[in-house]
């Protein structure tokens, strides 16, 4: 199982940057699209910010103003840069001229970058009524889409709703054993706020064995509060502060993952911890 | 003095902010979102290490988005200086991206502003300049290394902003 962390890991900082296959094009006698695959191929060893990269898409686009790839690929910078606006519209004419294919990336960075809960259900939603297969990851490898659809749900206060589609996830990922590095600790967190204490102990324990987090020891200490465990909960967060200092916790390249936590949140826990302890 | 200068610098910018075009309008320069000197509304003690074509994107670092001390310290500041500004409409994003010196210094300041369909769009003046206002004031940003030295580089801070009051700080 450990293969797959590492996997989601590596994805989460390089990405998934699939090349097109141009001679596809050719094949079918797209001969436009062909012209404009290759002249797009010629970014290779160019920065994805640099005016070099976005020139070569530019004359792309002008070969085949059709050609998804194209927008795609210049928006990332864009994306990445914070310019919300510019990338818009850029995917937005990817996601026109290849919906299949767009329309989970678009959802993904609605919710990855700008935290557009109502945008990203939408283009996932929207993907699932288009296709007959599974919708897949997101484009970091970091979750399955249903869980970051999941997630926006319980963003927008749909927190049953969000429970019963990362449940149905799960279970999906735990039989072809392509458990999300994040899964459970966020099922937790959701079963944590509705107050369903035993089943978030249950999966956080889960989480413990697959791919332990600062994070998941710091919420499992407040399951354990809530249960009265005192001794079990200072313990979860001795560990959740020995997991942070390591650097085991919910990361993201450019943005911060929901759920995450921050070193004083466990420092405040344990004072207050202490605090009533002595109080008793 | 110096107060007054930072004040007609945030004017400056929040009028700059409105003109500023975005990506295919404009001619491009070394990077996607490269922020050149402008001495009308940039601070001129603010100075950039080793030259602008060094600056790289804060992301560039595997660190992940960076701050200094941790990034609930920025949610702090925000939530006791911002006083939320009530008014129709005001909902959207708002992005102040900026450059980061070898020093931890920022300088650079640009806005950007959209509608929640990312559609370009002008938030009242009091949310801009007070965001801009306390943006600037953050003394010191992480100082960020390659090879054991300080690099420049860019950082953003995009507010979620509903009926005047921010909802989210990103990234």
């Amino acid at each position: 199982m450990k293969k797959f962390i590492l996997l989601f890991l590596l994805l989460s900082f390089f990405g998934i940057n699939a090349q097109p296959n141009c001679e596809a094009f050719k094949m079918r006698g797209e001969m436009l699209k062909y012209e404009s695959c290759k002249k797009a191929m010629e970014t290779k060893g160019h920065y994805q910010f640099s005016k070099e990269y976005q020139v070569k898409l530019d004359e792309a686009i002008e070969i085949d103003p059709t050609y998804d790839y194209p927008y795609w690929a210049k928006s990332i910078a864009y994306l990445k840069s914070g310019d919300f606006i510019t990338w818009k519209k850029l995917i937005d004419k990817a996601v026109k001229y290849n919906p299949e294919d767009r329309l989970g990336y678009r959802g993904w960075c609605r919710y990855q970058f700008f935290r557009d809960y109502k945008g990203a259900i939408e283009d996932i939603e929207e993907l699932d009524r288009l296709v007959d297969y599974d919708i897949g990851q997101s484009q970091n490898g970091m979750y399955h889409l249903n869980i970051a659809k999941g997630l926006c749900y319980k963003a927008i206060g749909e927190r049953d709703k969000a429970i019963d589609i990362i449940e149905k996830q799960i279970k999906l990922n735990e039989e072809e054993d392509f458990i999300g590095a994040y899964d459970y600790v966020h099922l937790g967190v959701l079963y944590l706020e509705t107050g369903e204490i035993e089943k978030a102990i249950e999966v956080f324990e889960k989480q413990s064995g697959y791919n332990d987090l600062a994070e998941n020891q710091y919420y499992l200490a407040l399951s354990q509060q809530k249960l009265g465990k005192t001794a079990e909960s200072r313990i979860s967060l001795e560990n959740a502060r020995k997991l942070y200092l390591k650097g085991r916790k919910m990361f993201d390249p450019y943005n911060h993952p929901m759920d995450k936590i921050y070193l004083e949140d466990i420092d405040r826990e344990i004072e207050q911890l202490t605090l009533r302890v002595d109080k008793n | 003095m110096r107060r007054s200068f930072s004040i007609i610098i945030l004017l400056c910018l929040i009028i700059w902010s409105c003109k500023e075009g975005t990506g295919r309008e404009e001619e491009y320069l070394r990077w996607v979102g490269d922020i050149e000197q402008n001495d009308e509304i940039d601070e001129p003690d603010f100075k950039i290490c080793n030259g602008d074509e060094k600056i790289l994107q804060y992301f560039n670092f595997g660190e992940g988005p960076v701050y200094s001390g941790e990034k609930s310290k920025i949610i702090d500041l925000f939530e006791s200086k911002y006083q939320p500004v009530t008014g129709k409409n005001e909902n959207g994003l708002i992005r102040i991206r900026f450059v980061v010196n070898c020093e931890g210094e920022a300088g650079r300041y640009r806005v950007l502003q959209s509608d929640e369909n990312y559609l370009k769009k002008e938030f009242d003046k009091k949310i801009v300049s007070q965001l801009l206002k306390i943006t600037s004031e953050i003394e010191k940003w992480k100082v960020l290394k390659r090879d054991e030295f300080p690099i420049n580089y860019y950082m953003y801070l995009i507010f979620k902003i509903k009926d005047g009051k921010i909802i989210e700080i990103l990234p």
